[in-house]
Protein backbone atom coordinates (compact mmCIF):
# COMPACT_ATOMS: atom_id res chain seq x y z
CA UNK A 1 0.00 0.00 0.00
CA UNK A 2 1.28 3.47 -0.85
CA UNK A 3 1.11 6.57 1.33
CA UNK A 4 -1.94 8.00 -0.45
CA UNK A 5 -3.89 4.86 0.15
CA UNK A 6 -2.74 4.58 3.76
CA UNK A 7 -3.75 8.16 4.35
CA UNK A 8 -7.29 7.40 3.32
CA UNK A 9 -7.45 4.54 5.80
CA UNK A 10 -6.34 6.46 8.90
CA UNK A 11 -9.80 7.24 10.17
CA UNK A 12 -11.23 3.82 9.43
CA UNK A 13 -8.27 2.39 11.29
CA UNK A 14 -8.87 4.57 14.35
CA UNK A 15 -12.61 3.93 14.17
CA UNK A 16 -11.94 0.17 14.20
CA UNK A 17 -13.58 -0.27 10.83
CA UNK A 18 -10.76 -2.01 8.95
CA UNK A 19 -10.72 -5.71 8.20
CA UNK A 20 -8.08 -7.69 9.98
CA UNK A 21 -5.84 -7.99 6.94
CA UNK A 22 -6.12 -4.28 6.03
CA UNK A 23 -5.37 -3.49 9.60
CA UNK A 24 -2.19 -5.53 9.50
CA UNK A 25 -1.03 -3.94 6.23
CA UNK A 26 -1.80 -0.52 7.62
CA UNK A 27 0.22 -1.09 10.77
CA UNK A 28 3.15 -2.49 8.86
CA UNK A 29 3.28 0.58 6.62
CA UNK A 30 2.94 3.06 9.44
CA UNK A 31 5.80 1.58 11.46
CA UNK A 32 8.14 2.26 8.58
CA UNK A 33 6.77 5.54 7.28
CA UNK A 34 7.35 8.74 9.23
CA UNK A 35 4.89 10.83 7.23
CA UNK A 36 2.00 8.45 7.61
CA UNK A 37 2.80 7.84 11.22
CA UNK A 38 2.73 11.60 11.90
CA UNK A 39 -0.66 11.85 10.20
CA UNK A 40 -1.96 8.98 12.24
CA UNK A 41 -0.81 10.52 15.51
CA UNK A 42 -2.32 13.87 14.63
CA UNK A 43 -5.66 12.25 13.95
CA UNK A 44 -5.41 10.15 17.08
CA UNK A 45 -4.69 13.26 19.15
CA UNK A 46 -7.72 15.00 17.72
CA UNK A 47 -9.92 12.04 18.47
CA UNK A 48 -8.62 11.88 22.04
CA UNK A 49 -9.38 15.55 22.45
CA UNK A 50 -12.93 15.04 21.32
CA UNK A 51 -13.43 11.97 23.46
CA UNK A 52 -12.17 13.76 26.55
CA UNK A 53 -14.68 16.53 26.19
CA UNK A 54 -17.07 17.14 29.03
CA UNK A 55 -19.95 14.66 29.10
CA UNK A 56 -23.02 16.23 30.60
CA UNK A 57 -25.38 14.61 33.01
CA UNK A 58 -29.03 15.13 32.18
CA UNK A 59 -30.69 17.45 34.70
CA UNK A 60 -32.49 15.48 37.42
CA UNK A 61 -35.68 17.43 36.76
CA UNK A 62 -35.67 16.02 33.24
CA UNK A 63 -35.76 12.45 34.45
CA UNK A 64 -38.58 13.22 36.87
CA UNK A 65 -40.60 15.03 34.22
CA UNK A 66 -40.28 12.10 31.85
CA UNK A 67 -41.29 9.65 34.56
CA UNK A 68 -44.34 11.74 35.44
CA UNK A 69 -45.37 12.07 31.83
CA UNK A 70 -45.04 8.35 31.25
CA UNK A 71 -47.28 7.60 34.23
CA UNK A 72 -49.70 10.17 33.03
CA UNK A 73 -49.77 8.58 29.61
CA UNK A 74 -50.60 5.12 30.93
CA UNK A 75 -53.22 6.60 33.22
CA UNK A 76 -51.37 5.59 36.37
CA UNK A 77 -51.70 7.89 39.29
CA UNK A 78 -48.91 10.36 39.48
CA UNK A 79 -48.14 10.17 43.12
CA UNK A 80 -48.81 13.13 45.30
CA UNK A 81 -45.24 12.94 46.47
CA UNK A 82 -43.72 13.63 43.10
CA UNK A 83 -46.00 16.61 42.59
CA UNK A 84 -45.05 18.03 45.91
CA UNK A 85 -41.44 17.40 45.12
CA UNK A 86 -41.89 19.15 41.83
CA UNK A 87 -43.53 22.16 43.39
CA UNK A 88 -40.66 22.39 45.84
CA UNK A 89 -38.17 22.32 43.00
CA UNK A 90 -40.14 24.77 40.92
CA UNK A 91 -40.27 27.31 43.70
CA UNK A 92 -36.54 27.39 43.54
CA UNK A 93 -36.58 28.25 39.86
CA UNK A 94 -39.26 30.84 39.46
CA UNK A 95 -38.20 34.24 40.54
CA UNK A 96 -41.51 35.99 39.86
CA UNK A 97 -43.18 35.68 43.23
CA UNK A 98 -43.75 32.45 45.03
CA UNK A 99 -45.00 29.90 42.58
CA UNK A 100 -46.52 27.51 45.07
CA UNK A 101 -48.69 30.15 46.66
CA UNK A 102 -50.14 31.13 43.32
CA UNK A 103 -50.61 27.70 41.90
CA UNK A 104 -52.51 24.84 43.46
CA UNK A 105 -50.99 21.57 42.45
CA UNK A 106 -54.30 19.88 42.78
CA UNK A 107 -53.85 16.84 40.68
CA UNK A 108 -55.87 14.61 42.95
CA UNK A 109 -58.77 17.05 43.15
CA UNK A 110 -59.53 16.82 39.46
CA UNK A 111 -63.07 15.72 38.74
CA UNK A 112 -64.03 13.48 35.81
CA UNK A 113 -65.88 16.44 34.39
CA UNK A 114 -62.78 18.55 34.41
CA UNK A 115 -60.77 15.71 32.95
CA UNK A 116 -63.17 15.61 30.01
CA UNK A 117 -62.96 19.35 29.71
CA UNK A 118 -59.18 19.13 29.71
CA UNK A 119 -59.34 16.57 26.93
CA UNK A 120 -61.37 19.09 24.95
CA UNK A 121 -58.72 21.70 25.53
CA UNK A 122 -56.00 19.29 24.46
CA UNK A 123 -57.84 18.39 21.24
CA UNK A 124 -58.29 22.05 20.42
CA UNK A 125 -54.61 22.64 21.03
CA UNK A 126 -53.50 19.67 18.95
CA UNK A 127 -55.96 20.54 16.18
CA UNK A 128 -54.56 24.05 15.97
CA UNK A 129 -51.05 22.71 15.49
CA UNK A 130 -51.89 19.84 13.18
CA UNK A 131 -53.88 21.57 10.50
CA UNK A 132 -51.39 24.40 10.54
CA UNK A 133 -54.18 26.69 11.51
CA UNK A 134 -52.76 28.22 14.63
CA UNK A 135 -54.11 31.67 14.01
CA UNK A 136 -57.05 33.38 12.30
CA UNK A 137 -55.44 36.72 12.80
CA UNK A 138 -51.71 36.69 12.64
CA UNK A 139 -50.04 39.59 14.33
CA UNK A 140 -47.52 40.34 17.00
CA UNK A 141 -49.37 43.55 17.75
CA UNK A 142 -51.97 43.31 20.47
CA UNK A 143 -53.74 46.34 19.05
CA UNK A 144 -54.49 44.30 15.95
CA UNK A 145 -55.39 41.09 17.70
CA UNK A 146 -57.77 42.48 20.31
CA UNK A 147 -60.21 44.30 17.98
CA UNK A 148 -60.39 41.24 15.75
CA UNK A 149 -62.47 39.50 18.40
CA UNK A 150 -65.06 42.30 18.47
CA UNK A 151 -68.44 40.87 17.52
CA UNK A 152 -67.02 37.37 17.37
CA UNK A 153 -67.35 36.69 21.07
CA UNK A 154 -69.51 38.43 23.64
CA UNK A 155 -66.64 39.45 25.84
CA UNK A 156 -63.45 41.33 25.37
CA UNK A 157 -60.40 39.19 25.93
CA UNK A 158 -57.44 40.95 27.45
CA UNK A 159 -54.54 40.66 25.03
CA UNK A 160 -51.16 41.21 26.57
CA UNK A 161 -47.82 41.89 25.11
CA UNK A 162 -45.19 39.73 26.79
CA UNK A 163 -42.43 40.28 24.30
CA UNK A 164 -40.08 41.54 26.93
CA UNK A 165 -40.64 38.45 29.01
CA UNK A 166 -39.76 36.42 25.94
CA UNK A 167 -43.26 35.12 25.21
CA UNK A 168 -44.02 36.25 21.69
CA UNK A 169 -47.61 36.96 20.70
CA UNK A 170 -48.18 35.44 17.27
CA UNK A 171 -51.90 35.87 16.85
CA UNK A 172 -55.42 34.94 17.80
CA UNK A 173 -58.06 32.46 16.78
CA UNK A 174 -61.67 31.68 17.40
CA UNK A 175 -62.13 28.19 18.77
CA UNK A 176 -64.81 26.08 20.36
CA UNK A 177 -64.42 24.42 23.71
CA UNK A 178 -67.30 22.29 24.80
CA UNK A 179 -69.43 23.78 21.99
CA UNK A 180 -68.91 27.27 23.33
CA UNK A 181 -66.99 29.99 21.55
CA UNK A 182 -63.64 30.69 23.11
CA UNK A 183 -60.87 32.99 22.12
CA UNK A 184 -57.48 31.49 21.70
CA UNK A 185 -54.47 33.74 21.96
CA UNK A 186 -51.34 32.19 20.61
CA UNK A 187 -47.96 32.85 22.09
CA UNK A 188 -44.62 31.30 21.48
CA UNK A 189 -41.49 30.64 23.46
CA UNK A 190 -38.66 29.08 21.50
CA UNK A 191 -40.23 26.30 19.47
CA UNK A 192 -43.20 25.92 21.80
CA UNK A 193 -46.64 27.16 20.96
CA UNK A 194 -48.81 28.21 23.86
CA UNK A 195 -52.56 28.39 23.36
CA UNK A 196 -54.28 30.63 25.86
CA UNK A 197 -58.00 29.92 25.86
CA UNK A 198 -60.33 32.48 27.36
CA UNK A 199 -64.00 31.57 27.80
CA UNK A 200 -67.05 32.19 29.89
CA UNK A 201 -68.25 28.65 30.19
CA UNK A 202 -67.15 26.96 33.33
CA UNK A 203 -67.54 23.32 34.24
CA UNK A 204 -69.33 23.21 37.56
CA UNK A 205 -66.27 22.23 39.49
CA UNK A 206 -63.89 24.60 37.80
CA UNK A 207 -61.72 25.79 40.61
CA UNK A 208 -61.21 29.48 40.97
CA UNK A 209 -57.76 28.93 42.28
CA UNK A 210 -55.06 28.42 39.68
CA UNK A 211 -54.53 24.77 38.92
CA UNK A 212 -51.89 22.86 37.08
CA UNK A 213 -52.70 19.63 35.30
CA UNK A 214 -50.57 17.38 33.25
CA UNK A 215 -52.08 15.15 30.64
CA UNK A 216 -50.84 13.36 27.50
CA UNK A 217 -47.56 15.17 27.66
CA UNK A 218 -49.12 18.62 27.87
CA UNK A 219 -49.11 21.03 30.72
CA UNK A 220 -52.40 22.74 31.32
CA UNK A 221 -52.98 25.61 33.74
CA UNK A 222 -56.40 26.93 34.70
CA UNK A 223 -57.29 30.13 36.45
CA UNK A 224 -60.11 32.64 36.62
CA UNK A 225 -60.11 36.40 36.74
CA UNK A 226 -62.76 39.10 36.46
CA UNK A 227 -65.49 36.68 35.49
CA UNK A 228 -63.50 35.03 32.73
CA UNK A 229 -61.87 31.64 32.75
CA UNK A 230 -58.42 31.08 31.41
CA UNK A 231 -56.57 28.02 30.36
CA UNK A 232 -53.02 27.90 29.04
CA UNK A 233 -51.76 24.77 27.37
CA UNK A 234 -48.45 23.85 25.84
CA UNK A 235 -45.79 21.20 25.58
CA UNK A 236 -43.56 23.81 27.18
CA UNK A 237 -42.23 22.71 30.56
CA UNK A 238 -44.22 23.36 33.71
CA UNK A 239 -41.85 25.93 35.05
CA UNK A 240 -42.04 28.20 32.04
CA UNK A 241 -45.75 27.70 31.42
CA UNK A 242 -46.36 28.66 35.03
CA UNK A 243 -44.26 31.75 34.53
CA UNK A 244 -46.36 32.62 31.47
CA UNK A 245 -49.67 32.03 33.22
CA UNK A 246 -48.62 33.96 36.24
CA UNK A 247 -47.64 36.93 34.10
CA UNK A 248 -51.01 36.74 32.37
CA UNK A 249 -52.92 36.49 35.60
CA UNK A 250 -51.17 39.16 37.55
CA UNK A 251 -50.68 41.86 35.00
CA UNK B 1 -52.72 0.53 24.56
CA UNK B 2 -49.67 0.90 26.73
CA UNK B 3 -49.90 -0.41 30.24
CA UNK B 4 -48.09 0.06 33.49
CA UNK B 5 -45.99 -2.96 32.61
CA UNK B 6 -44.95 -1.39 29.30
CA UNK B 7 -44.11 1.79 31.14
CA UNK B 8 -41.92 -0.06 33.60
CA UNK B 9 -40.14 -1.95 30.85
CA UNK B 10 -39.68 1.24 28.85
CA UNK B 11 -38.18 3.04 31.84
CA UNK B 12 -35.84 0.18 32.59
CA UNK B 13 -34.60 0.09 28.99
CA UNK B 14 -34.61 3.75 28.08
CA UNK B 15 -33.64 5.75 31.16
CA UNK B 16 -30.05 4.43 31.23
CA UNK B 17 -29.64 6.25 27.90
CA UNK B 18 -30.98 9.54 29.14
CA UNK B 19 -27.54 11.13 29.42
CA UNK B 20 -26.63 10.02 25.91
CA UNK B 21 -29.90 11.43 24.60
CA UNK B 22 -29.32 14.70 26.42
CA UNK B 23 -25.76 15.06 25.17
CA UNK B 24 -26.81 14.36 21.59
CA UNK B 25 -29.52 17.00 21.83
CA UNK B 26 -27.01 19.40 23.36
CA UNK B 27 -24.53 18.80 20.57
CA UNK B 28 -27.19 19.35 17.98
CA UNK B 29 -29.03 22.31 19.49
CA UNK B 30 -26.22 23.97 21.49
CA UNK B 31 -28.76 25.15 24.05
CA UNK B 32 -29.46 23.39 27.37
CA UNK B 33 -33.11 24.46 27.72
CA UNK B 34 -33.95 23.34 24.20
CA UNK B 35 -32.01 20.12 24.66
CA UNK B 36 -34.04 19.34 27.75
CA UNK B 37 -37.36 20.01 26.03
CA UNK B 38 -36.33 18.01 23.02
CA UNK B 39 -35.35 14.96 25.05
CA UNK B 40 -38.59 15.16 26.98
CA UNK B 41 -40.64 15.17 23.78
CA UNK B 42 -38.47 12.47 22.23
CA UNK B 43 -38.94 10.11 25.16
CA UNK B 44 -42.70 10.52 24.98
CA UNK B 45 -42.63 9.83 21.26
CA UNK B 46 -40.47 6.81 21.86
CA UNK B 47 -42.92 5.49 24.41
CA UNK B 48 -45.84 6.04 22.06
CA UNK B 49 -44.01 3.98 19.47
CA UNK B 50 -42.68 1.48 21.98
CA UNK B 51 -44.92 -1.34 20.75
CA UNK B 52 -43.46 -1.05 17.30
CA UNK B 53 -39.91 -1.31 18.57
CA UNK B 54 -38.71 -4.82 17.91
CA UNK B 55 -34.97 -4.49 17.58
CA UNK B 56 -32.40 -5.16 20.23
CA UNK B 57 -30.53 -1.87 20.09
CA UNK B 58 -32.77 0.44 22.03
CA UNK B 59 -30.00 3.02 22.45
CA UNK B 60 -29.66 3.49 18.69
CA UNK B 61 -33.43 3.55 18.31
CA UNK B 62 -33.69 6.28 20.94
CA UNK B 63 -30.89 8.25 19.29
CA UNK B 64 -32.85 8.19 16.03
CA UNK B 65 -35.91 9.62 17.74
CA UNK B 66 -33.94 12.24 19.66
CA UNK B 67 -32.21 13.29 16.48
CA UNK B 68 -35.47 13.64 14.55
CA UNK B 69 -37.03 15.60 17.37
CA UNK B 70 -34.02 17.91 17.53
CA UNK B 71 -34.26 18.50 13.79
CA UNK B 72 -37.95 19.36 14.18
CA UNK B 73 -37.02 21.83 16.88
CA UNK B 74 -34.42 23.42 14.62
CA UNK B 75 -36.79 23.60 11.65
CA UNK B 76 -39.43 25.16 13.79
CA UNK B 77 -37.02 27.73 15.16
CA UNK B 78 -35.98 28.51 11.64
CA UNK B 79 -39.54 28.89 10.38
CA UNK B 80 -40.42 31.18 13.21
CA UNK B 81 -37.40 33.34 13.19
CA UNK B 82 -35.57 35.52 10.77
CA UNK B 83 -32.32 34.69 12.40
CA UNK B 84 -31.02 31.64 10.69
CA UNK B 85 -27.49 30.90 11.61
CA UNK B 86 -25.33 30.65 8.59
CA UNK B 87 -23.86 27.25 9.16
CA UNK B 88 -27.25 25.58 9.37
CA UNK B 89 -28.37 26.63 5.91
CA UNK B 90 -25.60 25.69 3.63
CA UNK B 91 -22.03 25.01 4.29
CA UNK B 92 -19.07 24.49 2.17
CA UNK B 93 -18.88 20.81 1.61
CA UNK B 94 -15.39 20.95 0.28
CA UNK B 95 -12.96 18.99 2.36
CA UNK B 96 -10.30 21.28 3.80
CA UNK B 97 -7.05 20.05 2.48
CA UNK B 98 -4.23 19.05 4.72
CA UNK B 99 -1.39 16.97 3.46
CA UNK B 100 1.65 15.55 5.16
CA UNK B 101 3.78 18.53 4.44
CA UNK B 102 1.38 20.96 6.06
CA UNK B 103 2.27 19.58 9.43
CA UNK B 104 5.58 20.28 11.08
CA UNK B 105 6.60 17.73 13.71
CA UNK B 106 6.19 20.18 16.60
CA UNK B 107 2.72 20.96 15.34
CA UNK B 108 1.76 17.34 15.29
CA UNK B 109 2.58 17.08 18.94
CA UNK B 110 0.90 20.31 19.91
CA UNK B 111 -2.30 19.14 18.27
CA UNK B 112 -2.75 17.43 21.59
CA UNK B 113 -4.40 20.53 22.92
CA UNK B 114 -6.82 22.06 25.30
CA UNK B 115 -10.33 20.73 25.54
CA UNK B 116 -11.95 24.12 25.80
CA UNK B 117 -10.66 25.04 22.40
CA UNK B 118 -12.03 21.90 20.83
CA UNK B 119 -15.47 22.40 22.35
CA UNK B 120 -15.70 25.86 20.80
CA UNK B 121 -14.54 24.62 17.45
CA UNK B 122 -17.06 21.79 17.42
CA UNK B 123 -19.83 24.31 17.98
CA UNK B 124 -18.76 25.99 14.77
CA UNK B 125 -19.20 22.82 12.73
CA UNK B 126 -22.39 22.44 10.71
CA UNK B 127 -25.13 20.32 12.24
CA UNK B 128 -24.72 17.28 10.01
CA UNK B 129 -21.05 17.14 10.95
CA UNK B 130 -21.64 17.55 14.66
CA UNK B 131 -24.14 14.75 14.86
CA UNK B 132 -21.99 12.11 13.17
CA UNK B 133 -19.00 13.18 15.20
CA UNK B 134 -20.98 12.82 18.40
CA UNK B 135 -22.37 9.42 17.48
CA UNK B 136 -18.97 8.10 16.45
CA UNK B 137 -16.46 9.68 18.82
CA UNK B 138 -18.55 10.10 21.95
CA UNK B 139 -21.06 7.26 21.75
CA UNK B 140 -18.84 4.90 19.79
CA UNK B 141 -21.35 3.77 17.18
CA UNK B 142 -20.05 2.00 14.09
CA UNK B 143 -20.39 3.54 10.63
CA UNK B 144 -23.18 1.09 9.89
CA UNK B 145 -25.11 1.97 13.04
CA UNK B 146 -24.74 5.68 12.35
CA UNK B 147 -25.96 5.22 8.80
CA UNK B 148 -29.06 3.55 10.24
CA UNK B 149 -29.63 6.38 12.67
CA UNK B 150 -29.29 9.20 10.16
CA UNK B 151 -30.82 7.16 7.31
CA UNK B 152 -27.99 7.80 4.91
CA UNK B 153 -25.43 5.51 3.27
CA UNK B 154 -22.30 4.45 5.09
CA UNK B 155 -20.21 6.35 2.57
CA UNK B 156 -21.94 9.57 3.54
CA UNK B 157 -21.25 8.91 7.22
CA UNK B 158 -17.57 8.40 6.42
CA UNK B 159 -17.23 11.49 4.29
CA UNK B 160 -19.00 13.66 6.84
CA UNK B 161 -16.83 12.37 9.64
CA UNK B 162 -13.77 12.91 7.54
CA UNK B 163 -14.72 16.46 6.64
CA UNK B 164 -15.59 17.29 10.22
CA UNK B 165 -12.25 16.07 11.50
CA UNK B 166 -10.27 17.71 8.72
CA UNK B 167 -12.04 20.96 9.45
CA UNK B 168 -11.26 20.72 13.14
CA UNK B 169 -7.61 20.00 12.43
CA UNK B 170 -7.45 22.93 10.09
CA UNK B 171 -8.93 25.29 12.67
CA UNK B 172 -6.70 23.96 15.41
CA UNK B 173 -3.69 24.50 13.21
CA UNK B 174 -4.71 28.03 12.33
CA UNK B 175 -5.15 28.81 15.97
CA UNK B 176 -1.80 27.37 16.90
CA UNK B 177 -0.04 29.27 14.17
CA UNK B 178 -1.68 32.45 15.36
CA UNK B 179 -0.51 31.79 18.90
CA UNK B 180 2.94 30.92 17.69
CA UNK B 181 3.09 34.12 15.71
CA UNK B 182 2.01 36.17 18.70
CA UNK B 183 4.72 34.49 20.76
CA UNK B 184 7.46 35.61 18.41
ZN1 LIG C 1 3.45 6.40 4.21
Amino acid sequence: MDCDHINKLIESYLDAELTLSDRRDFETHVTDCGDCSAQLEAMRALQNNIQNMHYHTAPCTLKQTIKNQLRDYTGEDTSRISWLKWSAMATGFVSVGALSSWLVLAYIMVSPLQTRFTDDIISAHVRSLMVDHVTDVESTDRHTVKPWFNGRVDFSPPVKDLKEQDFRLIGGRLDYINNTAATALVYQRRAHIINLFIYKYSPSQHSHKPQLLQRNGYNVIYWSRNGLNYCSISDLNKKELTEFSQLMATF
Amino acid sequence: MLTKKDRQRFERLSLPHLDAAYNLALWMLRNPAEAEDTVQIAFMRAFEAFNSFSGNNIAAWLMTIVRNTAINTLNRNKRNSNLVSFDEIAHNTEKPHINNHDLRPDEVMSLITKQTVIAELIERLPLDHREVLYLRDIEGYSYKEISEIILLPKGTVMSRLSRARAQLQKWLLQQQRKEHFRGL
